[in-house]
C-alpha cells in the first residue's frame, strides 16, 4: 500500500518537474530563437576626459513589428549600455550603466517616420523606414563615463545590447509576444574592452 | 484534537487567501487585456501565476484523483459514493461551464468584429484626407512664399545675404529663413524665436532634391504636438560663376488647424491600431477566458472532491462502524458529527445503538458468568456427591456422569460422554443389570419411577436405589433422563447385623436362663432314681440324662457362640507380625492332618501391624476352618493362604486373603454369605463367617467373599495397619452407612 503511495507521489512529481522543464525550455528557446537585433560595431573614445560611444546597429524588423509599426502602433528601442570592472573569481561589478530610449512611429498625416529619443526628447522624421532606422541605428558621440571612474591598472569591459521592449507594447501585443517568437527582438551582448 | 482543529482552520484560511488571490490576478489579467500601459510589468508575472495556479491545481486534483481509483479498486467503502458524487460534481460544473464559455467566445469575437465597420475606417480616412488636402493648400502656399523670398535674395552676396533674410521673414510669415549652400552649411539665418541650431539641419533627402533642382516641402510633427512645414527652394543664379544657394524655410501651421490635424491623426492611428490589434485582442481575450474557464474548473473540481469527501466521509466512518460491529466490537463510536443534519442525526443513532449493544452484551456476558459459576458449583457438589447421577439423552446417550455413578456401577463413566449407555455397558456386567432394569421402565413409557435393583458382580451382589425423572423436551417425548441411585448395600448390610445382634442378645437372654435348671434337674433325676431303678429302667435313665445334658451342654456352646457374636468388648490391640501369626495357625491344621493341602504365599513386605492378635488368631481359625469344612473329604482339596501389603484408598492395608477349589458358595446365598445360619455347608453353626465379618469390621477393615472363576471360593479380608489408618476407615466406614440411610 505504502509502496503504491510512493510511487504515485513519484509519478505527481515527475509529471509536475517534467512540465516546469517545458515551461522553462519553451521560454528558453524562445529567447534565444529571437535575437534578431545585431549590434555590428561599438567603440568608445576618449575625448577630454570623456568616453563618448560610437556604434553601428542594425534593427531589422520582423513581419508583424512592421504590421504593427504600419498600422500606427508606437514600437520602443531600448539600448542598455554597461561599462564592467572585469574580476577574476567573482562575477563583474558595474560601473556604470546608461539605458536609452528610443521611439519609432508612423505619422499617418505628414506619412512620416518620427524618431523621438526619449531621453534627450528630440525628434526627428524621416521620408522612408530605412532612413528612419538608420537613424536609429547609428550612436555616435553619446557621452557614457568619466574617465575619473575608472581606475588605471584595472580591467574594464563596455557592454551593450539593443532590444525591442515589449513591456511598452499594447496589452494584446504583450499577451501575444509572452508565447510568440515574432515579437521578441533583441540582440546578443556587444562586448569591448575599455582600457583606462 | 486540537492540532487537528487548528490545522482544518489553517487550510481553510490558505484556502481563502489562495482564493482572493486568484480573483485578483483573474481581475488584473483582464484588466491588462485591456490596458497595457498600466499593469504592462505586472502582465507577465500575473499570467505566470495563473498558469502555476492550473498546474498546482492539476497536481492536487491528480493527487486526489490517483487516491480515489486506488480506494476504488481496493473496494475501500465510500469510494464508490464518493466516484458518483464526483462524476455527477463535474458534469453539473462542465456543462454550464462549456456553454458559457461558447457563448462568451461568440460575443467576444463579435463584439470585437462590431468596433471596426468600413464606414467608420472610410469616414477616417476620408478625414485624414481632407485634413491633408487643407494642409497641402498651406504647403503650396508656403512654397510659393519662399520662391517669393528666394527671388528677392537674387544677386546678393554671401554677407549681404544676412541683412535681407531677416526683412523678407517677417514679410513671408516664416518660423525661420535660412541661407544654405549645397552641403548643407548655413550661410544666413534669420529666426522669430532663437533657438535649436540642430533644428535648422535640413536633413539629407531635403538637399538631394534641392540639387537635383527641384522646389521642396514637407509638412512635420513637432516635439509637444503641432505641426509646422519645412520648405526649400533654389535661389535663382544671375552667373554660373557664384555658389548654388537654397533658401529653406519654416512656417507655423495655425495652432487650431494644428490641434485639429493632431485630433484626426490620433484618432485615424488609433482605429488602425485597433484594426491591427483586433486579431491579437481577440486571441488575448480568448487566452485570459480560457485561464479563467481552466482556472474555474479545476477549482471546481478540486472543490468536488473536497466536498465528495466531506459528505462521504461520515458514510465512510458508519460502514467500518457497522463492519465493526458485525465482527463483535460494540465498542465502535463514531466521532459526533458537528453537522446537526441528518447525517448527523444517523451518527449519533449509531452511537447510541453501539452503546446500547455494548450494554446488553455486557448483561449477557454477566448473567453467563453467573450461569456458568452456578454450574461450576453444581458440577463440584455433584463430583463430591456420592450419589451416582447420570444424565442421558432420549436415545440414552450420556450427557453428564458424576464419579460415584461410576464408582457404584463398576465402570468409568466420566470419560465416555457422548456413547449410549448401552455401548458402555459392553461387557460391563453391573451397568449391563442396571440398564436392563432402567429399560424396563422406560420401554413400558414409565418415565418417572423410583426402584430398589439388585446387581450381581463376581464379589458380591449391590443394591441399588435408582430414582429417575424425565427432562423437559418435545410436545409429548422426554429430551431426557436423569437417573439418580445409590448403593445401599452396606446400609442394609448394617441394619440386618443390628438386627441379628439383638435377635442373638435376646436368645442368648432367653435361651440361657432356662437351660441352666434342665441341666440341674436331669442330673438331679439321674442322681435320685438311677440306684432305685432295675438294670433295664437305670440304663434308659442313664442314657435319657446323659442325653439331656449332652444336648443341654449343645444348646449352651450354640448359645455362647451367639453371645461371642453380640458382645463387643474393647480391642486388645498390639503390633502383631502377620506372617508369623498365619504361620503358627497354619501350623496347627497341618498337624491335624486333615487330607487337605494348605499352601501359603506370604508377601515379606509385610511386617508388624497393630491388631488384636486373638481376634486376628480368630478370624484365620474361621477362614481356613470354613475353607476346609467346605471341601469335605475331597482329596485334591486344596486352600490357599496370601498375604500382601498395599495401600488402600491411600490407606496402608494388610490384605489377607484364603481360597479353596472346593465347590464354592451357593449363588443364592452369594450375596449373604456373612449373614448368620446361612451356610452351603452340611455342618457348622452358620456363625462362622459371620463372626469373622464382625471381628473384621471391629478393626476397621474390610471383608468380601465371592467365587472364582475357575471354581472354589474366595474369601479377601483388609485390615489397616496401624492406629491412624483404622480410625481413617472406620470414619469412612461410618460415613457411608449414614449416607445410605439417609
Amino acid at each position: 500500500m505504502i509502496e503504491r503511495r510512493k510511487k504515485s507521489a513519484g509519478i505527481i512529481w515527475a509529471t509536475t518537474l517534467m512540465s516546469a522543464c517545458v515551461f522553462l525550455a519553451g521560454a528558453a528557446v524562445s529567447a534565444k530563437e529571437s535575437s534578431r537585433f545585431e549590434i555590428r560595431s561599438a567603440y568608445a573614445e576618449l575625448e577630454e576626459a570623456v568616453y563618448f560611444l560610437h556604434a553601428r546597429i542594425n534593427y531589422p524588423l520582423s513581419k508583424q513589428a512592421l504590421e504593427a509599426l504600419q498600422s500606427g502602433v508606437a514600437l520602443n528601442f531600448l539600448l542598455r549600455i554597461e561599462v564592467n570592472r572585469v574580476r577574476r573569481f567573482i562575477p563583474d561589478s558595474t560601473v556604470a550603466s546608461l539605458l536609452q530610449r528610443y521611439q519609432l512611429r508612423f505619422n499617418a498625416l505628414t506619412s512620416r517616420y518620427v524618431v523621438h529619443n526619449l531621453n534627450s526628447g528630440g525628434q526627428q522624421s524621416f521620408s522612408s523606414l530605412d532612413a528612419a532606422l538608420s537613424f536609429l541605428g547609428r550612436v555616435s558621440n553619446l557621452p557614457i563615463l568619466d574617465k575619473a571612474l575608472l581606475k588605471p591598472g584595472r580591467r574594464y569591459i563596455l557592454r551593450l545590447e539593443a532590444e525591442l521592449d515589449i513591456k511598452r507594447l499594447p496589452g494584446p501585443i504583450q499577451l501575444l509576444a509572452f508565447w510568440l517568437d515574432d515579437w521578441r527582438m533583441t540582440s546578443e551582448w556587444y562586448t569591448w574592452p575599455l582600457q583606462p | 484534537m486540537a492540532s487537528s482543529a487548528i490545522k482544518r482552520t489553517a487550510f481553510q484560511v490558505l484556502l481563502i487567501i489562495g482564493a482572493v488571490l486568484w480573483i485578483l490576478a483573474l481581475l488584473l489579467l483582464a484588466q491588462t487585456a485591456q490596458n497595457s500601459e498600466r499593469f504592462g510589468e505586472l502582465h507577465s508575472l500575473i499570467l505566470f501565476i495563473n498558469v502555476v495556479g492550473v498546474l498546482i491545481l492539476l497536481v492536487v486534483i491528480s493527487v486526489a484523483l490517483n487516491r480515489l481509483i486506488r480506494d476504488y479498486r481496493h473496494h475501500v467503502p465510500g469510494s464508490r459514493l464518493r466516484a458518483r458524487m464526483l462524476v455527477s460534481f463535474v458534469i453539473l460544473v462542465v456543462l454550464p461551464l462549456m456553454v458559457v464559455y461558447y457563448f462568451a467566445v461568440q460575443f467576444l469575437n463579435r463584439g470585437i468584429d462590431s468596433w471596426f465597420t468600413v464606414e467608420v475606417e472610410q469616414g477616417l480616412q476620408d478625414a485624414l484626407s481632407l485634413t491633408q488636402t487643407v494642409l497641402d493648400i498651406r504647403k503650396r502656399e508656403y512654397l510659393a512664399r519662399t520662391e517669393e523670398a528666394a527671388a528677392g535674395l537674387v544677386g546678393w552676396p554671401d554677407l549681404g545675404m544676412l541683412s535681407v533674410v531677416g526683412r523678407l521673414r517677417r514679410s513671408v510669415g516664416a518660423t525661420s529663413l535660412t541661407v544654405v549652400d549645397r552641403s548643407g552649411r548655413i550661410v544666413a539665418t534669420s529666426q522669430a524665436m532663437p533657438g535649436d541650431i540642430q533644428d535648422l539641419y535640413p536633413g539629407e533627402e531635403l538637399l538631394q532634391q534641392i540639387g537635383m533642382g527641384r522646389p521642396y516641402v514637407r509638412l512635420e510633427p513637432v516635439s509637444g504636438g503641432g505641426y509646422r512645414i519645412i520648405t526649400a527652394v533654389d535661389i535663382p543664379q544671375r552667373s554660373t560663376l557664384t555658389q548654388p544657394r537654397a533658401l529653406l524655410g519654416q512656417f507655423p501651421v495655425v495652432a487650431r488647424l494644428g490641434r485639429l490635424a493632431d485630433t484626426v491623426d490620433q484618432t485615424y492611428t488609433e482605429y488602425r491600431g485597433l484594426m491591427f490589434l483586433r486579431e491579437p485582442l481577440k486571441s488575448s481575450f480568448t487566452l485570459t477566458l480560457t485561464l479563467v474557464l481552466l482556472l474555474s474548473f479545476l477549482g471546481a473540481v478540486y472543490g468536488a472532491f473536497f466536498f465528495a469527501n466531506r459528505l462521504v466521509l461520515p458514510i465512510q466512518q458508519l460502514v467500518a462502524g457497522t463492519r465493526a460491529v458485525a465482527k463483535g466490537d460494540f465498542d465502535t463510536q463514531l466521532p459526533p458529527g458537528s453537522s446537526r443534519d441528518e447525517m448527523g442525526f444517523l451518527v449519533n443513532s449509531f452511537n447510541d445503538m453501539t452503546r446500547r449493544l455494548g450494554k446488553a452484551r455486557e448483561a449477557a456476558a454477566r448473567s453467563q458468568q453467573l450461569v456458568e459459576s452456578q454450574r461450576a458449583n453444581l458440577a463440584i457438589i455433584l463430583a463430591r456427591l456420592s450419589t451416582g447421577v447420570i444424565s442421558l439423552d432420549d436415545q440414552l446417550r450420556i450427557r453428564t456422569a458424576n464419579e460415584a455413578a461410576g464408582a457404584i456401577l463398576g465402570t468409568q463413566l466420566g470419560s465416555r460422554v457422548g456413547e449410549t449407555l448401552e455401548d458402555v455397558a459392553a461387557g460391563q456386567p453391573l451397568l449391563s443389570q442396571f440398564l436392563k432394569s432402567a429399560r424396563s421402565h422406560l420401554d413400558q413409557g414409565d418415565f418417572e419411577w423410583r426402584e430398589q435393583f439388585v446387581l450381581r458382580g463376581e464379589l458380591g451382589s449391590r443394591i441399588l436405589m435408582c430414582a429417575c425423572t424425565p427432562l423437559p423436551g418435545g410436545s409429548d417425548q422426554p429430551g431426557g433422563f436423569v437417573l439418580v441411585f445409590d448403593d445401599i448395600t452396606a446400609l442394609l448390610q448394617a441394619q440386618r447385623d443390628a438386627a441379628w445382634g439383638e435377635v442373638a442378645r435376646r436368645l442368648a437372654h432367653e435361651i440361657k436362663n432356662p437351660l441352666t435348671p434342665i441341666q440341674l434337674s436331669a442330673e438331679r433325676i439321674r442322681q435320685r432314681y438311677l440306684d432305685k431303678t432295675k438294670d433295664e429302667d437305670s440304663e434308659f435313665l442313664e442314657r435319657a440324662t446323659h442325653t439331656i445334658v449332652q444336648q443341654v451342654e449343645a444348646i449352651k456352646d450354640m448359645v455362647n457362640a451367639f453371645t461371642e457374636y453380640a458382645r463387643a468388648p474393647d480391642l486388645d490391640v498390639s503390633k502383631v507380625n502377620v506372617n508369623q501369626l498365619i504361620g503358627e495357625v497354619l501350623e496347627l491344621y497341618r498337624a491335624r492332618e486333615t487330607g487337605v493341602s494348605i499352601s501359603r504365599n506370604l508377601d515379606p513386605d509385610l511386617g508388624e501391624i497393630e491388631v488384636d492378635a486373638g481376634r486376628l488368631r480368630q478370624i484365620l481359625h474361621n477362614l481356613i476352618r470354613n475353607s476346609i469344612e467346605a471341601l469335605g473329604d475331597d482329596k485334591n482339596g486344596k486352600v490357599e493362604v496370601f498375604s500382601r501389603y498395599h495401600d488402600q484408598d491411600e490407606h496402608p492395608v494388610a490384605e489377607i486373603l484364603v481360597r479353596d477349589n472346593g465347590p464354592g458358595f451357593q449363588m443364592d446365598v452369594v450375596s449373604r454369605v456373612f449373614d448368620p445360619y446361612v451356610t452351603s455347608k452340611p455342618k457348622g453353626t452358620g456363625l462362622g463367617l459371620a463372626i469373622v465379618k464382625k471381628l473384621v469390621e471391629e478393626h476397621g477393615g474390610r471383608i468380601d467373599a465371592g467365587n472364582r472363576k475357575d471354581g472354589g471360593a474366595e474369601v479377601r479380608v483388609l485390615l489397616p495397619v496401624n492406629e491412624s489408618a483404622r480410625h481413617a476407615m472406620m470414619e469412612q466406614r461410618r460415613l457411608e452407612v449414614r449416607r445410605e440411610s439417609a
